[in-house]
């Protein structure tokens, strides 16, 4: 396999294969949890800290896991630290904990973490796979921050929970509800698809 | 080894250590997660029930905690009644409060609910929902005002306002509440609360 250099192996998440833009996984928390921008990057934040050390423990231990049970074995692997990432803010972020609800214990099912695991962490060694699961991970907070910040700016008049727009503003109450997050989706994915045009033709 | 036997050893391996792994976890957060709960209901008792310094558990169930508020000097400041029942969405939990004599609900705070935001969610906010739950008539069944009242002095003393938009998740709220008192009625009459004597403060 012919080794990229490291910078390239980080910057790939980030825009050429953005699990959000690019490969379309991890489609559920983008659409649920970015109402507002805080709860949009506390989900990043967890998913991050899920996928590097996921990432980090199998691509430790992949010439130990037979084949047959590699996907059980990877399940295994990610549901635990999607439990200690789920005590851990209950504990010390309770608030968001709770705004979060029961998308934290379904970052298993995120398919960005399970995909990484069979398409790079089982391949590489530990050092490739921690700089694949950060470029990762960035990709995908971006994405949720591009998502809610034009979300709750639009859809509550508000960054951050500060207020940004004007008294004249009336909100958008469609951002907030799932209907914004297609269309905001929608949006985000046709630009990113027209740059991506550009570029190549240029 | 054979493949079958690795299989096993490997899973096996695996789950014993995530699972010792997340014993660890569970011990190191559990009383912290549990302090949280606790302070989120001691937060909401105080937004309802005025002067609640000690709040002791006088009756509990699944879907429903009644709390005895008492002073810093150990006098009876009123009654917390905490309680759980289905939303338009999900479950909803809220407390509100009552008088020593359980006859005036003090007010009301939402604690758990996942009503539509921007329309149902507004069960948790001050100006459209909540501060019409101050000096509310307990002593029979609420009725729902609709289309809503702009103040709370529009409102009969028995009535409480609904959310434009969002009729079910006003209705639901009222439900519960309605549920809860008819309950705390009922384990007052049945004897197995007490209320305390009128004493005219």
């Amino acid at each position: 396999m012919a080794t990229k250099s490291i910078k390239t192996e980080y910057l790939k998440g980030l825009w050429k294969e953005n699990p959000v833009f690019r490969q379309l996984l991890g489609l559920c928390p983008t659409l649920a949890v970015t109402g507002t921008v805080i709860t949009g990057i506390a989900m990043g934040l967890a998913t991050t800290f899920v996928l590097i050390f996921s990432s980090l423990v199998v691509a430790s231990i992949k010439k130990l896991i037979p084949a047959q049970v590699r996907i059980a074995t990877y399940i295994v692997i990610i549901a635990s630290f999607v439990t200690i990432a789920d005590q851990f803010l209950k504990a010390f972020f309770y608030p968001i904990s709770e705004a979060l609800g029961p998308y934290v214990p379904l970052i298993v099912v995120n398919c960005i973490i399970l995909g990484r695991q069979e398409a790079f962490s089982s391949r590489n060694s530990v050092g490739r796979s921690l700089i694949d699961a950060l470029g990762m991970s960035t990709g995908f907070i971006l994405a949720l921050l591009a998502l809610s910040t034009f979300r709750e700016i639009l859809g509550a008049g508000t960054f951050l929970g500060y207020q940004v727009m004007g008294s004249w503003f009336k909100p958008w109450l469609i951002m907030i509800l799932p209907a914004g997050a297609f269309i905001t989706l929608g949006i985000l994915l046709g630009t990113a698809l027209v740059i991506e045009r550009k570029t190549k033709r240029s | 080894m054979s493949l079958s036997m690795r299989m096993i050893v490997v899973l096996s391996a695996i789950g014993l250590i995530s699972g010792g792994f997340l014993t660890g976890v569970a011990k190191l957060t559990r009383e912290k997660i549990a302090l949280n709960i606790q302070a989120e209901i001691e937060e909401a008792i105080n937004e309802v029930v005025d002067n609640a310094e000690i709040n002791t558990i006088i009756f509990e169930e699944e879907d429903l905690t009644i709390y005895k508020e008492s002073d810093d000097t150990g006098q009876l400041a009123g009654y917390a009644v905490q309680a759980t029942g289905v939303g338009f969405q999900d479950k909803i939990t809220l407390i509100f409060g009552l008088d020593k004599t359980v006859t005036r609900i003090t007010g009301m705070s939402i604690i758990n609910q996942k009503e539509t935001p921007g329309l149902g969610a507004k069960i948790t906010d001050w100006d459209t929902f909540l501060q019409f739950w101050e000096d509310r008539d307990a002593t029979g069944p609420l009725t729902l005002r609709k289309p809503a009242a702009g103040k709370p002095e529009e409102l009969l003393p028995s009535e409480i306002n609904t959310i434009t938009a969002a009729t079910i998740s006003s209705r639901k709220v009222l439900e519960i509440v309605n549920l809860s008192l008819e309950r705390m009625r009922n384990l007052i009459n049945e004897g197995t609360i007490l209320r305390e004597p009128k004493d005219g403060n």
